[in-house]
């Protein structure tokens, strides 16, 4: 299990997202939802896209490109064109500071997206 | 990135213009009705040059409110910005040529191609496909395949005008005075002007050109065609126009407006007394603003048309596009526009009353249209369509002395506005480019000092 600084608690204001840069396992968004924090890969599973473009709709996150939708806090793919679900993280709260834990080996491999 | 439309080229004009269009005396032929190779030159020439309206501000409230209109033949999208600016796409993917959006007006994050999926956000970028990692592998170059987008936007009061031609003249020295009267309507409140319902869409089996100069300047037409319905919604015969002490027509670069000063004479054929007692209302606070004399206008017997296809009534409220279609066809894409401060029930009674006289059912817009066909169908017969075709009333009414802007006549029964509507769109058939459009404009491209305060019929009415 790995720890990985994702950004600052004031830097990611109330129902938005943010895409933390991440090489090893694929870049991650971030997302605050009325103070509850997620976080999922960034890449959408159906095209190139970064999720943190798109815009949040309760608890979905819509991807820019061609407007599916994902649940943040499970990873599920909801709408039309997106099909295969995407990898989540859990986050953990250090007084300002907000980390992912990630798995060596994702716990679902269908939650491992393309990217 | 969205990408700049290429601009056409111009082919050579038609050799025989000036036997179908001899403005000097006053003449033209019902070919200019008919031929499919004119109507071709139209196109391109005319609806791929000019500027086009497309929208009202009032159509668009927030970022990614959209409609979709035609330029010419020529579908394309009109989107709002983050910024509040407009910008206008060819409603057509780059990639094959599909349509991208097919609602008349809503709001969208953005436009997908049903074909591949190309997705293009509102400022016309493309930000994607479907397999997108194809793309990636063959080094494409997304930044040169954006929606194509419309050389020149800009507005006026609320109008919306496009324009395929980057080399075109600024919006607003193609509307140049024009702009004066159509403050008449659109700016005689604080606050402008809105559009109430929807878009009324429906066709007609006749020429653009005999609807646009219909209300360029053809009030002539108003007391016998629409005498029967005058009857049906007044009770009475349509005001007879030769009777008005003052009335002027004045154009400029092809466009033009015919009215008379009498406030309310447009207004009275919906049969609405409370419209009248509106317009009666504000009169005060509109001379406050324009002056007595557009304050006589607000819904006068009078009509304009802003060259090509955009034209509009006073009084009635309407304002619609002639679409062309072939030169046999015309789409009418048709609004009704109130003063936004207006009180709800008013702006309720305008769009029914516009409804009752100028929409696919309305009584006028019936007597209208089946003249209007019967002109295009003639035109059909070989020999007919060569005859000449008579647009001389008025010739020596140009009046010199006047603070009015504009090229500006004496009396609405006159064809003035008509000769420099056909003469213009004959001009644009000829010119290469609008460098070699000739100037016929000779009234004053800024209104005098006494314009807002005239109400006496002025003196110098002088030579053609």
């Amino acid at each position: 299990m790995k720890r990985v600084f994702l950004c600052n608690v004031s830097e990611l204001s109330v129902n938005t997202v943010r895409k933390v840069d991440n090489a090893e396992h694929g870049d991650i968004a971030v997302y605050n939802l009325s103070g509850q924090y997620y976080a999922t890969a960034d890449l959408c599973s159906h095209a190139t896209a970064s999720l943190a473009e798109g815009d949040i709709e309760d608890d979905l996150i819509v991807c820019p490109v061609h407007w599916g939708t994902f649940h943040i806090p499970t990873g599920e793919a909801r709408d039309f064109p997106c099909e295969i679900n995407i990898r989540t993280y859990k986050v953990e709260q250090e007084g300002d500071d907000l980390f992912a834990l990630i798995a060596d080996k994702a716990e679902d491999p269908s939650l491992i997206a393309k990217g | 990135m969205a990408n700049r439309i290429k601009t056409i080229d111009i082919t050579d004009a038609l050799p025989d213009i000036d036997d179908f269009c001899d403005i000097p005396n006053a003449r033209i032929s019902g070919e200019i009705f008919h031929r499919q190779d004119i109507y071709e030159q139209e196109l391109e020439k005319i609806f791929a040059r000019c500027w086009l309206f497309v929208g009202h501000e009032s159509q668009f409230k927030k970022a990614g409110d959209y409609i979709t209109t035609t330029m010419g033949e020529d579908d394309v999208i009109i989107v709002r910005q983050k910024n509040g600016s407009h910008k206008a796409f060819i409603n057509a993917c780059p990639h094959r040529g599909n349509k991208v959006c097919f609602s008349e007006s809503g709001n969208a994050r953005g436009f997908i191609c049903n074909y591949h999926g190309w997705s293009f956000n509102i400022e016309g970028n493309l930000i994607g496909q479907h397999e997108s990692g194809i793309y990636e592998s063959s080094q494409f170059d997304a930044s040169k395949w954006g929606l194509r987008e419309v050389a020149q936007i800009d507005s006026y009061k609320g109008l919306i005008f496009a324009t395929f031609d980057a080399q075109a003249p600024s919006l607003e020295e193609y509307l140049g005075p024009m702009t004066w009267y159509l403050d008449a309507l659109f700016d005689n409140q604080e606050g402008g002007t809105e559009f109430v319902g929807g878009c009324i869409r429906s066709t007609m089996d006749c020429n653009w050109k005999i609807a646009a100069e219909n209300f360029v300047g053809d009030i002539l037409h108003a007391g016998w065609t629409h005498d029967s319905a005058a009857r049906a919604m007044l009770g009475g015969a349509v005001s007879k126009v030769s009777d008005f002490e003052e009335s002027y027509s004045v154009n400029w670069n092809g466009h033009g407006y015919e009215f008379a000063l009498d406030t309310v004479g447009n207004v009275a054929v919906l049969g609405e007394s409370a419209l009248n007692k509106y317009l009666h209302t504000i009169k005060p606070s509109v001379i406050d603003r324009l002056g007595e004399f557009r304050a006589n206008m607000i819904g006068s017997v009078s009509s304009c048309t802003i060259f090509p296809n955009f034209s509009f009534l006073p009084g009635q409220n309407t304002v619609r596009i002639w679409q062309p279609r072939g030169p046999n066809k015309i789409e009418l894409f048709t609004w009704v526009v109130v003063n936004k401060t207006a009180p709800e029930d008013i702006k309720e009674k305008w769009r029914k009353g516009a409804m009752i006289t100028f929409s696919p059912t309305g009584v006028f817009e019936m007597d209208d249209g089946e003249n209007w066909e019967y002109c295009t169908k003639t035109a059909r017969g070989r020999v007919t369509s060569q005859q000449d075709l008579f647009v001389g009333l008025g010739m020596d009414t140009y009046l010199e002395e006047t603070d009015l802007p504009a090229n500006v006549y004496s009396g609405q029964l006159n064809e003035a506005n008509s000769r420099a509507f056909y003469q213009y769109w004959g001009d644009l058939l000829k010119s290469p480019s609008w460098d070699a459009m000739p100037n016929n404009n000779k009234g004053k491209a800024k209104a005098g000092p006494k314009a807002s305060q005239i109400s006496d019929k002025t003196d110098g009415i002088g030579e053609k």
